[in-house]
């Protein structure tokens, strides 16, 4: 079966010399929800950008449901939906224009556009904000238009970059129950996250990446076998759990 | 591949809304600025000389300063476009999206030209109003226009992919734009200028540009037509060639 998304040996060095991502290498199956775990600078938002046109990967390979995503770049990204880690967004735009435009972007009709784009707006409780300028709304608004922009061309991967970052508990809840809903229907999601309760919860293939490189990967069970749970796991794969150790036993 | 046309308007239809947000800045202030050349030149100065290749002194600078305002118009609104897009990292809603770079390219400057046109249009109303427009070729002004704006959007995009700060945006604004437009001949012909400065003339692009309009709305012309429909056509593809490869390859974008 052609996974939803094949990387292999990608690197990426920024014009300043930092090198972001030194030789990351993964595959996620087809459906599956996969957490794409780090430390701040690991390398997972810079992966991304790679995956999904934002940066241009230095070498290496990406792969969407077998696309290639530089040379066959506008074949894969329509198979891509994005939530950034940033809001990357016209801030004097409104909500429904920000989750529209994306949409004509893709190429959807007015109709269509107008059909998922109210689904969107009404999932995510953003009707009484539809008209509001993105700036004058809160955080937590914020990021429900960055998921409902993401989502609007029914993506086959969905990439979720940090995407409770901030955000209410009842959002967080909400968000968790609808990406499983997603997932269930057959949307293959990536999601990277601080939260370990989150990738605990809803993912079903962990990868950890550090220094800009896999340094662990595999199903999620794998990480509950071992004492300390993911938690534990995530330390020792990082470098930290001597640290941590000795801290706690002070 | 067939062309994302709902892709391409909606870069557009985006823009429109943009611009209606800042109309002072993109349709009352090159009106006024046209209005106040027509007053000065026109009337002011234009009161003092006679006529220039038989016409009112007017009527000779109003083409110039329709140039002058469709350049200030496409430069401007590519690198405001580009740049704040780039500033805010709202381009990356573009850069994710399954438009081409040639689609991308396509969708900014149909904006510059939509731009420059109504700019033109604008200023034309204005010239009616003081009776100085005369139309001798739509055909050979639309060209001009289309071209001439092309042209400058084009620098505009490489303007706003290289610039890391606003003051970067007017360095061509100042050192290149003003000043070539200036002595491009908007207020003079080349017979005007001492023999010793003419080679100026003709070796700026402005003013091929300024005669080339001149010549679609009054049928004057002091250099001829193929040289500069040669050297404004050959200008827009070399532009539009580096500007696709700068997208192809993510400079100032992808980087």
């Amino acid at each position: 079966m052609t996974p939803a998304l094949e990387i292999s040996h990608l690197r990426k060095v920024y014009k300043s010399g930092t090198v972001a991502v030194e030789d990351v290498s993964l595959t996620v199956r087809p459906g599956d929800f996969f957490g794409f775990l780090g430390p701040n600078g690991a390398g997972k938002s810079t992966t991304i950008h790679c995956i999904t046109g934002i940066t241009n990967p230095t070498s290496g390979t990406i792969r969407i449901f077998g696309v290639d995503a530089v040379a066959d770049y506008r074949n894969a990204r329509k198979l891509v939906g994005l939530s950034p880690q940033e809001f990357n967004v016209d801030p004097f735009a409104n909500a429904r224009n920000i989750v529209d435009w994306m949409g004509g972007y893709f190429g959807m009709r007015a109709a269509e556009r107008k059909k998922r784009v109210d689904m969107l707006i009404e999932r995510f409780d953003l009707v009484p904000h539809a008209s509001k300028p993105f700036r004058e709304l809160s955080g937590g608004l914020k990021r429900r238009v960055i998921l409902a922009r993401a989502m609007v061309n029914d993506p086959k991967l969905l990439i979720l970059d940090e995407p409770t970052a901030g955000v209410d508990v009842e959002l967080r809840m909400d968000l968790w129950r609808y990406l499983q809903e997603l997932n269930r229907d057959g949307t293959t999601i990536l999601l990277t996250s601080h939260y370990l309760e989150e990738i605990e919860r809803l993912c079903r293939t962990i990868a950890i990446v550090h220094n800009g490189r896999i340094v662990r990967d595999g199903p999620k069970e794998e990480f509950f076998t071992e004492p300390g749970g993911l938690e534990r796991a995530y330390l020792a794969a990082t470098g930290k759990a001597a640290e941590h150790t000795a801290v706690a036993a002070r | 591949m067939t062309i994302n046309w709902i892709g391409l308007w909606t870069m557009i239809r985006r823009e429109i809304q943009r611009l209606a947000r800042v109309p002072i800045q993109a349709v009352v202030a090159p009106l006024i600025s046209a209005l106040l050349f027509i007053f000065i030149f026109g009337f002011v100065v234009g009161g003092r000389i006679s006529s220039i290749g038989g016409y009112r002194y007017l009527e000779f600078v109003l083409p110039g300063v329709v140039m002058m305002n469709i350049v200030n118009a496409a430069f401007l609104q590519a690198t405001s476009q580009i740049y704040f897009q780039r500033f805010q990292k709202s381009i990356e809603e573009i850069l994710v999206s399954p438009l081409s770079y040639v689609e991308m390219i396509a969708g900014t400057i149909s904006i510059v030209i939509l731009r420059s046109v109504f700019t033109a249009i604008g200023i034309m109303l204005i010239g009616v109003a003081f009776g100085a427009v005369h139309m001798h070729s739509v055909a050979e002004f639309l060209f001009w226009v289309i071209f001439v704006s092309m042209i400058f959007g084009f620098l505009g995009i490489i303007v706003a992919l290289w610039a890391k700060t606003f003051e970067q945006l007017n360095v061509l604004v100042v050192f290149f734009i003003t000043p070539l437009s200036m002595v491009g001949g908007v207020f003079n012909t080349v017979a005007m200028l001492p023999g010793w400065l003419r080679w100026l003339a003709y070796g700026n692009p402005f003013f091929y540009f300024i005669n080339g309009l001149r010549h679609a709305m009054l049928g004057f012309n002091e250099a001829p037509t193929t040289i500069g429909v040669t050297l404004t056509v050959a200008l827009a593809a070399v532009l539009g060639t580096i500007v696709w490869r700068l997208y192809a390859i993510g400079w100032g974008l992808r980087e």
